[in-house]
């Protein structure tokens, strides 16, 4: 069969009634695009949350005590200590390892010249540092100087420090109050991230060792972040030291971990699962206007087998098989449906440019996503054109040629 | 002529369609008719005398109730829906009265869709459809819209588009009905000719007029021929 030849006549009977053609198309133009656009800036936001993520570096993991949420709240954990941190910083054989970061909290209220603000304390080491990267606006960073002696000393968040003392303003040398106790600022500090960091722009952060022994009087910590030199061989540097706080704790063979341990690639990991699930998920609704395009398809597809009920004669008349008719009218509505999904394509990726400039997230094609949303304007076209087709094909020569 | 095998042969073809309520309207009752090569026919009868439904069996676009119906010597009474399309594709060239070209579609791609059907490749369609044009001296409107030309234009392109699969038989239904007299005239003039070159053609009419060209005159009168002459050689 002379396909080129019956993708020219069907081109040729769509121009025919082109307006026809195009209220048709719409169905399968609309559907293509809304497909196209939701994925499209799906995998923008993907992108947009990674990126955001990364900024805390894909080459750390932290553990924190208990073994899931629950057993956290709830208490009754093994809580992770100094003392641990001091064990893993000194083991040999982990030479993987580049910096260990403890952190403590407590919520405390925070005052600076008669405003005050409940806020969020983190005890933190000069470790911090190398593993959150903060900007430095003003100041420094809490030093090992400052942990060794207990120092009264506070490096705020950028936020935090506005409220107090008002924006654009040094407050380092100033005072503030955590609880009863005076401490003096020594630096403020920004997250280098965008949402990512709101929670370092909120944070007063102080020497771990003057938490613990200036205001909570307990030594436990919240979690332990771990750098690592090669990023490629974080997972057995991971595995590596579960084993080894597994006999920290005293962890019989079979007891589940009293620690969990989950890195940075873990949970871009599972926000990519999660909003890639999203963007399939609606991605497939909209989808399901294709359907109604088809319909519309298969709708306007039976109207022109009625209208060509004396062509059809015609050419069987002069010798065309069943094939040759159902191949004529099955190929023109693939050829409407996939011309269709082509501009619906170029609209949808055009759409999702606009959005993603707007709101500023990174612009993404997917060719997958692309091929699919030809493969499926194919498919509508052949699976709503079928019936039309094998009516056509169908029809006896002498019916077709009285046909009034 | 006669010891030699028909080109079309009907023995007792009877004919009925459905009407309804299990009642059945007898279009044929028991037609026997052969064809030879060479021949010209006019088959005449009053409207709903079955003269369109023995074109159809004649022409393979139809298979009988009852009875046999060869070509070329082989029973085709039974054939499939696509076989008779082979047949008629390969050897029977049709003209009709109206809608005979695909509308909106250039006179050359309307001769050259028989053969695409047949499979011949495209180099081959065009120099073949355009030969047979020259023949119907039409070629000029090759690249013409079909409804872009005159009712006579369009039976000299249907003629040309019968004849470009070079078939056995030509079946002509009324093919000069909706044409004024000169120009009948001069479309029956194309098959008188082609008749003098051999080629077998069967014409439907009214006309006495049209019949007039036949060399052979069969009237059909509610389902049977009733008559049939040699009107010359």
């Amino acid at each position: 069969m002379d396909y080129r030849e019956i993708v020219l006549s069907a081109l040729q009977s769509l121009r025919r009634n082109i307006l026809r053609t195009s209220l048709t198309m719409l169905g399968i133009i609309i559907g293509i695009t809304s497909v196209i656009l939701i994925a499209s800036i799906g995998q923008g936001a993907v992108k947009f949350i990674t990126n955001e993520l990364s900024v805390f570096g894909t080459n750390y993991f932290q553990i924190v005590p208990g073994n899931n949420f629950q057993s956290t709240i709830s208490g009754g954990v093994t809580p992770l200590t100094r003392d641990d941190v001091e064990a893993i910083r000194n083991e040999a054989s982990f030479t993987n390892i580049e910096e260990v970061a403890p952190f403590a909290f407590t919520s405390k209220k925070v005052t600076a010249e008669g405003d005050d603000k409940s806020g969020v304390i983190y005890g933190i080491t000069p470790e911090a540092e190398t593993l959150l990267q903060p900007d430095m606006l003003y100041g420094e960073f809490i030093s090992e100087e400052h942990n060794d002696a207990n120092e009264k000393v506070a490096v705020l968040g950028k936020d935090i420090a506005e409220e107090l003392f008002g924006a654009e303003t040094n407050p380092v040398g100033e005072s503030i109050r955590i609880g009863n106790k005076r401490f003096k600022v020594i630096g403020v500090s920004k997250s280098p991230g965008g949402f990512a960091g709101n929670f370092i722009n909120d944070a007063v952060n102080i020497p771990l060792n003057t938490l613990i022994t200036h205001i909570t009087g307990e030594d436990e910590l919240v979690e332990i972040d771990i750098s690592v030199k090669d990023e490629d061989l974080i997972n057995e540097t991971i595995a590596d030291v579960e084993v080894f706080m597994r006999e920290r704790h005293d962890l019989e063979e079979g007891d589940e971990n009293d620690f969990s341990i989950q890195s940075f690639l873990d949970v871009i990991g599972t926000v990519q699962t999660i909003t890639t699930l999203l963007t399939t998920m609606i991605a497939a609704i909209s989808g399901i206007s294709l359907i109604v395009g088809g319909v519309g398809v298969m709708n306007i597809m039976l109207v022109s087998v009625t209208e060509r009920t004396r062509e059809i004669g015609l050419l069987k008349a002069i010798g065309a098989k069943q094939k040759d008719i159902l191949a004529q009218f099955l190929i023109e509505s693939v050829v409407m449906s996939v011309i269709g999904g082509v501009i619906g394509i170029l609209l949808g990726i055009g759409g999702a440019f606009t959005i993603a400039t707007v709101v500023g997230i990174p612009f993404v094609t997917s060719i997958p996503w692309i091929l699919l949303a030809v493969g499926m304007s194919t498919l509508v076209g052949v699976v709503f054109g079928l019936y039309p087709a094998r009516r056509a094909a169908g029809l006896s020569p002498i019916d077709a040629l009285r046909h009034e | 002529m006669s010891k030699k095998t028909p080109l079309i042969e009907l023995r007792n073809v009877i004919k009925q369609y459905p009407v309804g309520d299990g009642e059945f309207y007898q279009a044929l009752n028991g037609v026997d008719l052969e064809v030879h090569e060479g021949e010209f026919i006019a088959i005449m009868g009053p409207s709903g005398s079955g003269k369109s439904t023995l074109m159809h069996i004649m022409g393979a676009l139809d298979s009988p109730t009852k009875g046999k119906q060869f070509f070329k010597g082989k029973d085709i009474s039974h054939y499939s829906e696509d076989q008779l399309a082979a047949i008629r594709n390969k050897d029977i060239g049709f003209v009709f009265q109206s809608f005979n070209l695909m509308p909106r579609t250039t006179v050359l791609k309307n001769v050259e869709r028989p053969m695409m059907y047949a499979g011949i490749p495209h180099k081959e369609r065009t120099k073949r459809a355009l030969h047979a044009l020259k023949r119907m001296k039409i070629d000029d409107k090759a690249e013409n819209l079909s409804n872009h030309i005159s009712g006579g234009q369009i039976q000299r392109v249907a003629i040309a588009r019968a004849l470009v699969m070079d078939p056995a038989i030509i079946l002509a239904d009324e093919p000069t009905g909706n044409l004024d007299t000169k120009t009948a005239e001069e479309i029956m003039t194309f098959f008188a000719d082609l008749n003098k070159k051999g080629r077998t053609i069967v014409i439907i009419t009214h006309e006495e007029n049209i019949a007039a060209f036949a060399k052979r005159r069969i009237r059909i009168v509610d389902g049977k021929i009733v008559f049939s002459k040699q009107t010359r050689k």
